[in-house]
């Protein structure tokens, strides 16, 4: 009853094919931030696309295209800066992303007024999902699944052992560029519905609630896809019924989930 | 691409290098090291720590930028050579709780050509159970998880098997079992071996030649020729003295840097 209610509302489908397809694609890139150790990844790309969102608004331009842009620009230094500074990416991630987020600010302060946009890019918003953000969202994310499905053997075995990785012929140094600017363009493209303050927390949730229910990689990409999609479709369902902030929401639904999960599983031992 | 090459004797030269140079910070960590390793023979890198084996290793696998040389494997260059090598690192840095089997672990290295089987044989090659192919990869002990990257090492039957410190993490009974599976994949399989090692035993007993090293070549040869109280002494310092006890080990002991190498040579059936 409640879901055809939620259906009827252009709005709705539009958030809710959106949640979907990013709870898939997040839920699957998020089992390599965990295994690569790189959760602060997407927290600092989706702070520094704040630049990004500020140039769009400055210029009169639609904000998520330029958003996307800057975060790609934002992950491919931290690649290159990883590679010839010898730091880590959550030390470079650090600097980028409070520099980005700097920029946003001051950029930010020669817009005049409200900027409601602005405001449902910090915290999410259903309703902001409009026909062009959707086709946006699944069109690249048709492409980061396609990618994945076809590069998932190497994915895995190069986020285990770089260097056998390497040394069996997979192009590590192409597929980490292209991993690095998929998180990108994912984490931004879920700003939408999310927000930037809690867009990572999609990275993270699922892959470590899966993880406490998995023995095998098989299951644990398989759940880490069912958690995501439970997480966001009750979590924008939720969002919807009681007129709270989707990005809110569906974080705080996730995060009940996930301790449902840990409680369940320290009583099965 | 390269096929796997026939095995016979009129190979080319396994590893063929020739003026490799490594440097770190301004510092030559590998200088100027040239040396050519006969196809289906065992060779061990050896040297004192932080003499930059592991570093020549990464050099000829292409792992790490040389800052001159080349390096040929079976006469090709490196980026043509992958399908050619296995290789088993010094420790696999993974987290271990992440959630993968021994099963899974294996199916990555895999070549679509080869059949599923192939997993099962290389397993039982290594004298492994079948049933630890189910078992998570970050449960195994360190032994078992060293005999698991070897069976994925060798599981596209490479030319070329590289080892770095191949028995680091292993107790002593683990070693010897170790080195005999090596010892089998080379004469059985006519895999050519080049590995890192400590064990001056063991290098003495397993391999047919021996590179020295201290950022610079000191010796090649064959092991009886150099592995003796004076050349030992050039290659770990002339304080290391060689001492045998009880049934099974032998170590060099150096009392400068106080470091004792403990080795294995008992043979044993696996």
């Amino acid at each position: 009853m409640l879901l055809l209610e939620i259906l009827h509302f252009p709005f709705m489908q539009r958030a809710l094919l959106a949640g979907a397809m990013l709870a898939l694609i997040l839920s699957i890139l998020g089992i390599f931030v965990t295994v690569r150790r790189m959760a602060f990844f997407g927290d600092g790309i989706a702070h520094a696309s704040l630049a990004g969102i500020a140039i769009a608004l400055l210029v009169g331009v639609s904000p998520l295209p330029i958003a996307l842009a800057w975060a790609a620009v934002v992950a491919l230094a931290v690649w290159w800066l990883e590679r010839s500074t010898k730091l880590s990416s959550d030390t470079l991630i650090g600097i980028l992303f409070t520099a980005s987020m700097a920029l946003g600010v001051v950029l930010m302060s020669f817009t005049r007024g409200y900027q409601p946009e602005l405001v449902s890019f910090l915290f999410g918003s259903i309703l902001s999902v409009r026909a062009i953000d959707l086709t946006y969202i699944l069109i690249i994310g048709v492409i980061i699944l396609a990618w994945l499905l076809l590069s998932f053997r190497q994915l895995t075995y190069m986020s285990l052992s770089e260097d056998q990785a390497i040394v069996s012929g997979v192009p590590v140094r192409l597929q980490t560029i292209i991993l690095y600017v998929a998180l990108a363009l994912a984490t931004v493209l879920g700003v939408k519905i999310l927000g930037i303050i809690l867009v990572s927390a999609l990275l993270i949730l699922p892959p470590a609630a899966s993880r406490l229910l998995s023995s095998n990689f098989r299951g644990h990409i398989v759940m880490s896809i069912v958690m995501s999609e439970l997480m966001v479709l009750l979590g924008l369902s939720i969002s919807y019924l009681y007129d709270l902030p989707s990005g809110a929401t569906i974080i705080l639904t996730g995060t009940s989930i996930f301790l449902l999960v840990a409680l369940t599983s320290r009583l099965k031992r | 691409m390269p096929k796997s090459l026939p095995k016979t004797s009129n190979r080319p030269p396994a590893v063929s290098i020739v003026g490799c140079t490594v440097s770190f910070g301004g510092q030559k960590v590998v200088n100027d090291v040239s040396f050519s390793i006969p196809a289906g023979s065992v060779a061990a890198i050896i040297g004192p720590n932080g003499s930059g084996k592991t570093t020549l290793v990464k050099a000829i696998l292409g792992l790490t930028t040389m800052d001159s040389g080349q390096v040929r494997i079976f006469d090709h260059l490196i980026a043509d050579a992958h399908p050619m090598i296995g290789y088993v690192p010094q420790r696999l840095d993974f987290d271990r709780r992440f959630p993968i089997t021994v099963a899974e672990f294996m199916e990555l290295a895999r070549h679509r050509h080869l059949e599923k089987e192939k997993i099962d044989e290389m397993i039982d090659e290594v004298g492994l159970p079948a049933s630890i192919l189910k078992q998570q990869l970050g449960q195994l002990s360190g032994g078992q998880l060293q005999r698991v990257l070897i069976a994925q090492a060798v599981l596209n039957n490479p030319d070329l098997l590289v080892l770095d410190e191949p028995a680091s993490g292993i107790d002593i009974v683990g070693e010897e079992a170790f080195y005999d599976i090596i010892r089998h994949l080379n004469r059985e399989h006519d895999t050519t071996v080049l590995m890192v090692s400590h064990e001056l035993s063991v290098v003495s007993k397993l391999v047919d030649t021996v590179v020295c090293l201290n950022h610079k070549m000191i010796c090649f040869g064959p092991p009886k020729k150099l592995l003796t109280t004076k050349g030992i002494g050039r290659i770990f310092g002339d304080q290391t003295q060689i001492f045998e006890h009880g049934h099974t080990h032998v170590h060099a002991y150096n009392s400068t840097s106080a470091t004792k190498r403990k080795t294995t040579t008992k043979k044993k059936k696996y």
